[in-house]
């Protein structure tokens, strides 16, 4: 019964942490009504740096994972997976869309609202099948890779080392992958920054916190630089909250250590939960 | 049962047979009866010339399509740019954006909330010589949840609307069938225990694997594993784990008459 309520009092009211972004500049028309919900992590700032890049207005409500509010009962009416990002938007026709997923939200948005191809190629091109190509890349591979380095490197309740080189050395190799694709040009297809640049942002600036140096891949560090001059990519990366992947190399170990503590709580918490089902 | 457009010259597919990602696309090309040819090779060669120059990320399936010179890799890309190109009569997908959109969003999550951790959790259950208890545990319970999902997201459709999207199956639900296949032996579980309290999930599955299509699929990979010699974990016979395997790569001690 209290669930309900709950559920009740969160599709009626707004979430009391909700903010609105860009909503001065013009309205996108055609009934748009985009709310993000999200976290400052690499998944969650895909999308507000996508949202800012075609200057979108949009609704924000930030999740908090200390109070597990991912895997709340409101929350997995839209996104059964329990994670962010998600995304709900109203079609033209007044029909409301629900979607999880980053990579998939992107492509929703950029479908819709990039009419003019700033930051993708149009569907059914040789270019637009290749974003598609290392947007999967991304989603399949770098993150979830990245992802099980961050875990074992730095959440794992118990230390093997085993797990950590596995990652690290993984990731390593995904980076040497974009590497050589960036040794052709300036972004991952084509002559723009698509969404699949977008995609694999947030994770190679996270790099250090996953252990794994850029010293070995010039080109790719010189991509991480060149989309942060972009006003979009700066403003979305700092949604919903300061984005503080490159204060990470200026921490001692211990520094990162205690950073690390806040997230092992939940992290590991979640994972009991998970174990008990 | 034919799609309307099917392309003159066969579809090349680079796989290694072991592997349940291949499949994936084999499952699809076969539901949808196009011309397609195989490029099975071994999985030594995955990181070498000339695989490498169609996949720098060497790893399979990987697509050359003749008839629009396209190279693809990655199987969810390739799968929807199959569909794009070849399903016109969206016989596996929908026109609608919501459905469209709700498609392309369960197949990242196959992508990268099923495929990764299935993958995973099957390497420290089999291939990694060392047992580490702590991973497998993590990587089983994460599988389970996975499965849990897709419970919630079936329980919430009507009886006679089991798909995840919409009511008819789609590309989307044929992505998590290769590694479902796997749960078994990657949770070293029963069949019955491995679908306890996910009845709906298990029900879906077995309703695809009984498609003329995987079983088609399923006969060329018994055939392509038996060709090069292979156990069933994708080990050479004769090699007793795979860390003797990838050692033997390495030293070049792999030789085939
Ligand atoms: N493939 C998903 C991955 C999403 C994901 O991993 N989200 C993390 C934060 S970066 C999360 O919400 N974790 C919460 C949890 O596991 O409880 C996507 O790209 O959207
Ligand atoms: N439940 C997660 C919590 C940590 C988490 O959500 N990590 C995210 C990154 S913030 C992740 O690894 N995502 C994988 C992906 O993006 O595919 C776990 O145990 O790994």
């Amino acid at each position: 019964m209290q669930r309900i309520s709950q559920l009740a009092s969160h599709l009626t009211k707004t979430h009391p942490k909700t903010f609105l972004r860009n909503f001065t500049s013009k309205m996108a028309s055609n009934n748009s009504n985009i709310h993000l919900y999200t976290v400052g992590t690499p998944n969650g700032i895909k999308v507000s740096i996508l949202l800012e890049e075609l200057g979108l207005p949009y609704k924000v409500t930030p999740i908090s994972f200390s109070k597990n509010e991912q895997k709340e009962p409101w929350f997995l009416e839209i996104n059964p997976n329990g994670r962010i990002p998600a995304l709900t938007d109203t079609l033209p026709d007044g029909t409301p869309i629900n979607l999880f997923e980053s990579g998939s939200i992107m492509q929703y948005l950029v479908d819709r609202y990039d009419t003019e191809h700033k930051v993708s190629y149009p569907r059914g091109s040789k270019e637009g099948y290749e974003v598609n190509n290392w947007l999967h890349w991304q989603m399949g591979g770098l993150g979830p890779m990245q992802g099980q380095a961050n875990h074992f490197f730095r959440y794992a309740p118990e230390k093997i080392q085993y797990g950590i080189d596995r990652y690290q050395n993984e990731t390593r190799r995904l980076y040497s992958v974009m590497e050589r694709q960036l040794e052709k040009g300036d972004y991952l297809v084509g002559d723009r920054a698509t969404i699949a640049d977008f995609a694999c942002w947030g994770w190679v600036a996270a790099h250090h916190w996953a252990g794994v140096s850029l010293d070995e891949f010039p080109k790719l560090e010189a991509w991480l630089h060149r989309l942060l001059e972009r006003p979009g990519v700066e403003k979305g990366r700092h949604v919903p909250s300061p984005h503080t992947a490159f204060d990470m190399k200026n921490k001692s170990e211990e520094e990162l250590e205690k950073e690390a503590e806040k997230s092992k709580a939940w992290v590991q918490a979640g994972m009991k939960a998970d174990a008990k089902k | 049962m034919t799609a309307t457009l099917n392309p003159p010259k066969p579809i090349r597919v680079w796989l290694t047979p072991p592997g349940p990602n291949g499949w994936k696309t084999i499952f699809l090309l076969e539901e949808l009866s196009l011309n397609y040819v195989f490029k099975s090779f071994r999985f030594d060669d995955v990181k070498k010339p000339p695989f490498i120059d169609i996949n720098p990320n060497g790893r399979i399936p990987a697509i050359e399509d003749p008839n629009t010179g396209l190279t693809l890799w990655e199987s969810g890309a390739i799968n929807q740019y199959l569909i794009e190109q070849y399903d016109t009569e969206k016989r596996l997908t929908f026109d609608d954006v919501i459905n469209r959109n709700l498609c392309n969003q369960f197949l990242q999550f196959q992508m990268s909330g099923q495929g990764p951790y299935y993958g995973q959790c099957g390497w420290f259950q089999h291939l990694h010589a060392e047992k580490i208890q702590s991973a497998i545990d993590r990587y089983s319970n994460e599988i389970k949840r996975v499965l849990g999902v897709l419970e919630i997201v079936l329980s919430k459709k009507g009886e006679h609307e089991q798909w995840l999207v919409g009511d008819k199956m789609t590309y989307a639900d044929m992505a998590f069938v290769p590694w479902n296949s796997r749960l078994s032996e990657v949770l070293m579980q029963l069949w019955d225990e491995v679908f306890e309290g996910t009845p709906r999930v298990r029900a879906w599955h077995e309703k695809m694997v009984e498609l003329p299509s995987w079983k088609r699929a399923m006969e060329h990979r018994a055939r392509l594993m038996d060709e090069q010699g292979l156990q069933w974990n994708g080990v050479p016979k004769g090699i007793e784990t795979f860390t003797e395997y990838e050692e033997k790569i390495e030293k070049g001690e792999m030789k085939y008459d």
